[in-house]
């Protein structure tokens, strides 16, 4: 329960300061791949190099989190899935001028398109699922608790 | 509602609150703050699987209404509706924006689930973790977005 309580109230900070810095924006994911504006580039080294630091400090005091046991980050090594995979992935960004948490703030601002990118997400999601019941690549990254899990 | 937010929250103030939000998941969860392993907990939840995460599900409707608060209620003059793809639109009818737009948005649905994560999954948190997979992801889909990007720009001859 409190772990819900946790997992809210860390969607609604994310979806604020994506909203707050109109991430959820085309013309801002559009302007920085086109290199006209570099702010998101700055925007995504600065939460990593705020983060990695004291990931990297927190890891080696052998922290023990409240609700998922020891940290333990992970350091999978780089395989042919996560190159196509990474590949398909940014042309569909580039395409769409959104990426999974943005798209949802998009609906958040009453863009009415996101009704077309969301359900577009489910389904790529989808297809790869049923690709993973005929012996596919599953992925691991941020999917990797739930591997075991879906059917 | 409340004029409290700025038109555009600086990179320099946004990015450092999110990394700190990166490292208080892990904190207390031991959990990255990524995005695409909540559309798939929630597509779950929506056809009944067992095994459901469900605090992704709540993080899922949590990214939707902390966006609404910073896009609606901190913000004056955003309220009605509009299509979001209004650069697409001047280029396109809308017949050719749709496809495109649900086009991209599967393509980046798949490739997220192939590689294991998206631009919050692999892009920060897993770079953050300095994990070598996380950092290959990253540079191809910056490579293949950026290089679409320039694509999209000439073929329709700079109009985008």
């Amino acid at each position: 329960m409190k772990l819900n309580l946790i997992g809210l109230a860390f969607g609604i900070m994310f979806g604020g300061v994506l909203g707050a810095s109109n991430l959820h924006e085309y013309d801002t994911i559009h302007s920085m791949l086109a290199f006209e504006e570099l702010d998101v580039f700055f925007f995504m080294a600065s939460a990593i190099a705020v983060s990695a630091p004291l990931l990297w400090l927190l890891e080696r005091r052998g922290m023990k989190t409240p609700y998922g046991g020891e940290l333990s980050l992970s350091r999978s090594k780089p395989e042919r899935h996560h190159i196509k995979g990474g590949a398909l992935f940014g042309i569909g960004w580039a395409i769409a001028g959104t990426c999974p948490a943005p798209a949802l703030v998009m609906l958040s601002s009453g863009a009415l398109l996101s009704l077309i990118a969301i359900p577009g997400i489910f389904i790529g999601l989808r297809i790869h699922e049923r690709q993973q019941r005929n012996g596919l690549h599953v992925g691991d990254g941020e999917h990797r608790q739930f591997v075991t899990v879906s059917k | 509602m409340f004029d409290l937010l700025p038109d555009r929250l600086p990179w320099f103030v946004g990015g450092p609150i999110l990394g700190l939000l990166i490292v208080g998941l892990f904190v207390l969860a031991n959990q990255p703050l990524g995005a695409s392993g909540a559309y798939v907990q929630t597509s779950n939840l929506l056809r009944r699987h067992d095994g459901v995460v469900i605090w992704r599900v709540f993080y899922f409707a949590g990214l939707f209404i902390g966006g609404v608060l910073a896009t609606r209620v901190f913000r004056t003059g955003t309220e009605g509706v509009r299509s979001g793809y209004d650069a697409l639109r001047e280029v396109f009818p809308l017949g050719v924006t749709i496809p495109l737009v649900l086009g991209g948005a599967i393509l980046l649905g798949y490739g997220a689930a192939v590689a294991g994560g998206c631009t919050s999954g692999h892009g920060m948190c897993g770079t953050a973790q300095r994990s070598p997979a996380s950092i290959a992801v990253t540079i191809t889909f910056m490579i293949t977005a950026i290089a679409t990007t320039f694509i999209l720009r000439a073929a329709t001859g700079g109009a985008l």
